[in-house]
């Protein structure tokens, strides 16, 4: 196995290599037989790599401990599907992983391509070669997954404990796909830039992949906060540790690139901006890996750190310095009449919202480098943590929703005062209403009376939005109510679909900002049948049981938990002790309500006294951060799904950027 | 105003009300005192490797963050504040313990620059925009706003109307 997956990796390389001189001497010479050509190394590329992915789990699988990594990561009894997961759990793994999602994006696009796009895709696939070439130079040279140890051991060292969860089986993979996925806009753009085919048709052919890269960078955030909530066991999900930052970021960007492209789409501006933008966020998703594996910044999510930094570095300072002259190279190409009427339009509106999520990625971004900064100028070490982000980031946050609200209800062009008073008119009086509200029930922090305030004007505008598009429906057409959302969202559910992932954001920071301000922390040591209380629930610590697995030990306590005397729920808070590593690991109990969770954390257990520690947060609304997740989630479901009529523009788009292949068969949103 | 008509305001009324329960008061029901230990902790970074701070630490028996949390609360007790419990720390523990850039020196710049930055941003997008208004041509009386609405008054976004043309096409 380990010389098939190295043979394998070594293949790639090679039709990597090919592939890129084929592409780009074949759509240099106009020779579509070399570009077809290209194309079939890189379905082999992928066949190759997939070969070696096979070849690594099954050495997984198979427990095959003269690997080193198969060794360093996995042991004899280390639960199934987490063998499967250690193809991430480890640098050289991850690498290949990364490598594997690269090349099968490649392959799609590759395949959707093969009749279209004839003058950029094979510059656009010449890149996403150069980037399998770096990963698979790599892989064959600096970092291979398929050393051999000179002495086999006996067993292996096992998984990390913090990995062995299973938010760690789809965090992971979630990240990857949203980081390797945006290489494809990227991709793209450099291919149009190369090309100078610098209209829109580059946006319409990945906007697909550009919203899938965004889908996946969501979910991976989202389970990664999630993951840090039930696994590192302080009450929290977002420490804006370095490696969190570094996911955080490509996210911000390539938000601000999807509602910039609107304009570029509609009114045919921002062409440099947009190519700068899916150029950062492509850049910083390098970054972030160049963060996660140089140690250059200390993070406690830096499982896979080695010596591949400067490798990083210099490779996502290449691309920099090569996109940076691209770019200038045709920016007078790229300027076009731009028609812009009034600071009280949509046009402004998405402008000051990319100033905010660009600024908010750029405060993370300073933030995060800031220490390395410090080191370099002064010598001392300094911290930049919590504190600070929580600092710069609260006012940007801020904006950034009021700024979500006014965005999709004003007008393109131009708006009025009177016409911008007569649409916002009941969100704001929504939205003053439970800032009210709240003042009177008691809130006094002015940033948690704002934030509700926006977040509820913000809810008030989609409602609003969907109002008018229902009544506008039954004004034209006879339907119920449900079946006009129904038909609102399915015919136009780029616009709709949006306004669901509004409500996700509203909601997940809803449960951000109360999560944030009003957790209640209680620690305390009791005997067995002792309670005690947190907010409205009393603990009853009813003891201990202990069981064992050939991996791992656990003592698991017994809390009940009654509200008003009545029992509502069994919690089971555990201290785990992980046999191979000898180390432990603690299992925190959740009882999650729309209203807040008890978390519950067993500290520890005084075997001489009997004396159970537990530490025990509760937390308002959290619940709603990860629901608002989820509706982001769908609501980037909805804004993906095939559009006939969208499909028909892609289509028109397309034929008119390849004018010289009109009889070619179009295939229609296939991005 | 019809009848009908004062009964859905009505209704949007109280539904507005009730949202506005429903977003306030989880929060004002398990609402705490703010702990000045937990403001302090807040501010001081954990040196024991987690990378979280004093009052966020994830290990339980924490060799570092357990004893600075009691420290702290010996110090509420003995009347000091929370800078000079801070500066206690940074004296001990130099500058890397504090969980944010002081305003000082060359850390004010760690505080300065993004919103320097932003600001910058935001003087260079009114400048474009400013340059783009004045080479616009002027509107047209025929340029009304997209989707200014008044559903109501039996007027609606052109977009819409135009969307619903064409499914009515497409269905009739």
């Amino acid at each position: 196995m380990p010389l098939i997956g190295q043979l394998a990796l070594a293949l790639a390389l090679v039709l990597a290599a090919y592939s890129i001189i084929a592409n780009v001497i074949g759509a240099r010479a106009s020779i579509p037989s070399l570009t077809g050509s290209a194309r079939h190394a890189l379905w082999a590329m992928c066949a190759m790599v997939t070969v070696a992915v096979g070849a690594l789990w099954t050495s997984l699988l198979h427990s095959d401990f003269s690997l080193e990594y198969v060794a360093s990561y996995t042991s004899f009894s280390l639960p199934t599907v987490y063998k499967i997961t250690a193809l991430w759990g480890g640098q050289q793994g991850s690498l290949l992983f990364w490598t594997w999602l690269l090349t099968i994006f490649t392959s799609i696009v590759a395949f959707q391509n093969r009749r279209r796009n004839s003058e950029i895709a094979p510059y656009a696939l010449a890149v996403l070669a150069g980037l399998a070439i770096f990963f698979l130079g790599m892989l064959n040279f600096v970092t291979r997954p398929f050393d051999l140890l000179a002495v086999v051991p006996s067993d292996g060292q096992d998984l990390n404990p913090l990995l062995q969860n299973y938010w760690m089986a789809i965090h992971p993979p979630s990240l990857y796909t949203g980081y390797v996925s945006a290489s494809v806009p990227f991709a793209f753009g450099v291919g149009a830039l190369i090309a100078g085919r610098l209209d829109d048709s580059w946006i319409r052919s990945t906007r697909r992949w550009a919203i899938f890269s965004w889908f996946f960078l969501t979910l991976g955030n989202l389970f990664g906060a999630r993951w840090a909530y039930e696994v590192l066991g302080w009450g929290g999900y977002w420490a804006w540790d370095p490696v969190e930052n570094a996911a955080f970021m490509p996210w911000l960007v390539m938000t601000a690139y999807l509602h910039s492209v609107m304009i570029q789409e509609r009114k045919d501006m921002l062409k440099v901006w947009n190519l700068v933008l899916i150029g950062m966020a492509f850049g910083l998703t390098l970054f972030g890996t160049f963060i996660t594996r140089s140690g250059v910044i200390s993070s406690v999510h830096s499982f896979t750190q080695s010596g591949l930094g400067p490798y990083f570095l210099t490779f996502l300072i290449t691309i920099v310095v090569l996109y940076t002259g691209l770019l200038l190279s045709r920016v007078k190409q790229l300027r076009t009449p731009a028609e812009f009427e009034s600071y009280l339009s949509r046009e402004a509106a998405f402008l000051f919202n990319n100033l905010v999520l660009v600024g908010i990625a750029f405060a993370v971004f300073w933030g995060t480098l800031f220490p390395v900064l410090s080191e370099a100028v002064r010598g001392v070490k300094i911290t930049v943590g919590p504190p600070f982000f929580d600092k710069v980031n609260a006012p940007l946050a801020l904006a950034l929703i009021f700024l979500m609200g006014v965005g999709p209800l004003i007008a393109w062009r131009r708006s009025s005062f009177d016409s911008l008073a007569k649409t916002f008119a009941s969100p704001a009086i929504f939205g003053v209403t439970t800032g009210i509200f709240a003042f009177v029930a008691g809130l006094r922090e002015w940033y948690v009376l704002t934030a509700l305030s926006l977040a509820a004007f913000v809810l008030g505008t989609i409602v609003v939005e969907f109002r008018r598009g229902v009544t506008a429906r039954r004004h034209m057409v006879s339907e119920s109510v449900p079946v006009a959302i129904v038909n609102l969202i399915g015919k136009n559910n780029r616009r709709y679909g949006g306004y669901v992932i509004h409500i996700g954001v509203v909601l997940a920071f809803t449960g951000i900002v109360a999560s944030a301000f009003f957790k209640t922390e209680v620690k305390q040591s009791v005997k067995q049948g002792d309670s005690f209380q947190v907010g409205p629930y009393d603990l009853e610590y009813l003891g201990i049981d202990t069981s064992e697995t050939p991996h791992l030990e656990s003592i698991r306590a017994r809390v009940e938990v009654r509200k008003n005397g009545k029992p509502i729920a069994m919690m089971e808070p555990a201290k785990l002790f992980y046999k191979r590593l000898q180390q432990p690991a603690t299992a925190v109990a959740i009882r999650s309500t729309p209203a807040s969770d008890l978390y519950v954390v067993l500290a520890g257990i005084d075997d001489q006294s009997g004396l159970a520690t537990f530490q025990v947060f509760l937390t308002p609304l959290v619940f709603w951060l990860w629901a608002g997740g989820l509706i982001m989630a769908l609501g980037t479901v909805i804004v993906m799904w095939p559009n006939v009529r969208e499909r028909a523009v892609i289509a028109a788009a397309v034929r008119a950027s390849a004018p010289f292949e009109d009889d070619a068969e179009i295939v229609p949103g296939g991005d | 105003m019809k009848p009908r008509q004062k009964l859905s305001t009505r209704a949007a009324a109280l539904m507005m009300v009730a949202c506005a329960c429903a977003i306030a008061i989880p929060i004002v029901v398990v609402a705490a005192p703010t702990v000045s230990r937990q403001e302090i902790s807040e501010g001081l970074t954990c040196q024991c490797g987690c990378g979280l701070t004093v009052a966020n630490c994830n290990h339980p028996n924490c060799e570092f963050s357990v004893p600075v949390r009691d420290q702290i609360d010996g110090m509420l007790g003995r009347g000091m504040s929370g800078p000079q419990i801070i500066a206690y720390f940074r004296g001990k523990y130099g500058e890397k313990i504090l969980s944010a850039p002081t305003t000082q020196g060359f850390n004010v710049l760690a505080w300065i620059v993004p919103f320097a930055a932003i600001a910058a941003g935001g003087a260079l997008v009114a400048f474009t925009v400013g340059r783009w208004r004045s080479k616009s041509p002027a509107p047209t009386p025929t340029d009304a706003p997209a989707s200014d609405t008044d559903v109501g008054n039996g007027t609606f976004d052109p977009e819409l109307r135009r969307q619903l043309e064409r499914e009515l096409r497409d269905r009739i």
